[in-house]
């Protein structure tokens, strides 16, 4: 059976420091969604272009993030990269990993609210004389994080969740990092966890809350 | 009505009553088999041979305890970070984990006297310009999250204010990286690092000296509330001291004179 009584004061205690692993967390889910959105812009139109050279390896990008563990890119970015003698730190190979993944799958999401655009948009864009730079940036291109505004934020909360996958490779300032290094310490498991994994929902939520109010005053006709 | 309440308050009473009178040792030797959590990353105390069995000083332990006991061993794999909630969460009886004792710990997890002491040596590779402890300073070192030496040597990092600490979840992921290049050098207990010298899985890899750490003793550890096991698990470690078969396992395992399990001016 279950048998363990729980100290929760000396969890309290540890509360500050959780708190500031938090914001680490948030910074790089923050940076990773930045990067990756960027990132999944060009991999998106490179995907619906007609050539192979931009399809080819846009595909393959995709294919790569969208199918393979986010434990192994992240492992891959720190170790991975490190037998062939480049040396990520532990936060850049995290944000590395982060946002490759975020980028594989937000190209998708992108590609796909490419193809609800009716064509005839950027058509009439260009028959009133913009160029085809221009005519997607200010006209296609808007509509299309309208329609994938809500699958992108999904990415942002599965990209918190993902920073946990960083003690993995070292890393000790986010919240899952300061979290493992509470509990080896201490050995005050369920605790430290319990919070942290509060502390997890509670960012999630505020970001799923966020972006929902966002929506309904961004997108009001 | 209000008798059939009481009878089945009173039986309900008597059940939790006499589950509760017998302990994790009397658990244990019913059950037949002892469950103990092992390090298995961690030559020389534990590891797998070529065909995937474990083997180490802390695989031999668990047998001969396991063999005191009258019962069947069975190696619960456990990494360093996983030895509490493992016990707790009744996966394993008792952890055979070179677990040091600190006081900090001992709050959550009952600590038997140690049956095993570790001195630390520095570990580094051929060419990162370190020939001495006190040349870590500045350089960009590993250990494993958690342990006595990595809790050290990160309060070391924290102190010069030169140089950055990684804590890594297996000793394995440590070595990786430092034969990588990712990190410098890490401060590892005596035997593991001349274990993995010699093993030759790993190229370029250098001892330079000690650490100036007081020695780590560790010790076995089982639920905090079980004293019948952790009195049963004192009077063990006490035995395999006195009949000659803890030089044995040492022998085997590392080889030279073992290590003094007792602190002088002191009782434990």
């Amino acid at each position: 059976m279950f048998n363990y009584t729980f100290q929760w004061r000396q969890a309290f205690q540890k509360l500050p420091l959780l708190l500031d692993g938090a914001l680490v967390t948030l910074q790089i889910a923050l940076l990773s969604m930045a990067m990756g959105i960027a990132l999944a812009v060009l991999l998106a139109v490179a995907r619906n272009s007609k050539s192979r050279w931009a399809t080819g390896p846009a595909t393959v990008w995709v294919e790569v993030a969208r199918n393979t563990p986010a434990l192994f890119q992240i492992y891959m970015a720190h170790f991975g990269l490190g037998s062939f003698g480049i040396h990520l730190s532990p936060y850049v190979a995290l944000l590395a990993g982060i946002t490759f993944n975020n980028a594989g799958y937000l190209a998708e999401t992108f590609r796909g609210a490419l193809r609800a655009i009716p064509g005839t948009q950027m058509r009439a864009a260009r028959s009133l004389g913009m160029p085809p730079v221009q005519a997607f940036r200010l006209v296609v291109m808007p509509q299309m994080f309208r329609i994938a505004f809500l699958p992108t934020t999904n990415q942002m909360v599965w990209a918190i969740l993902m920073t946990s996958l960083g003690v993995t490779v070292g890393m000790n300032t986010d919240l899952a990092g300061i979290t493992q290094d509470i509990n080896v310490r201490s050995f005050r498991t369920f605790e430290i966890f319990a919070l942290a994994a509060v502390i997890y929902y509670l960012i999630a939520k505020a970001v799923t809350l966020g972006a929902r109010l966002m929506a309904s005053r961004l997108f009001r006709y | 009505m209000k008798t059939s309440i009481v009878l089945g308050g009173l039986l309900a009473a008597t059940c939790l009553a006499s589950a509760a009178s017998a302990d994790k040792l009397d658990d244990i030797i019913a059950s037949g088999t002892l469950r103990c959590a092992v390090v298995l990353d961690f030559p020389p105390m534990g590891s797998r041979d070529a065909d995937n069995n474990p083997i180490g000083f802390d695989v031999d332990y668990c047998n001969d305890l396991a063999a005191a006991l009258g019962v069947t061993a069975e190696i619960v794999e456990t990494p360093f970070p996983d030895r509490i909630p493992a016990l707790v969460s009744g996966r394993v009886d008792v952890g055979v984990a070179s677990t040091s004792d600190t006081l900090e710990r001992a709050k959550t997890a009952g600590f038997t006297i140690p049956y095993f002491a570790f001195t630390n040596v520095v570990l580094t590779r051929d060419g990162a310009g370190i020939e001495k402890f006190e040349d870590l300073s500045g350089h960009v070192v590993g250990s494993v999250s958690g342990t006595f030496e990595g809790i050290a040597l990160e309060n070391n990092i924290k102190e010069w204010g030169a140089g950055e600490f990684r804590p890594y979840q297996t000793q394995a992921d440590v070595f990786l990286a430092l034969s990588q290049g990712q990190i410098d050098a890490t401060v590892v207990t005596s035997t593991v690092a001349s274990a993995i010298v010699t093993g030759g899985q790993y190229e370029g890899l250098v001892i330079k000296g000690d650490a100036p750490y007081p020695v780590d003793y560790v010790g076995l550890i089982g639920l905090r509330e079980e004293y019948g096991l952790l009195n049963y698990l004192d009077l063990f470690i006490n035995q395999q001291v006195r009949s000659g078969r803890y030089q044995e396992l040492y022998d085997k395992w590392v080889g030279g004179e073992a290590p003094n399990l007792t602190v002088s001016n002191v009782y434990r």
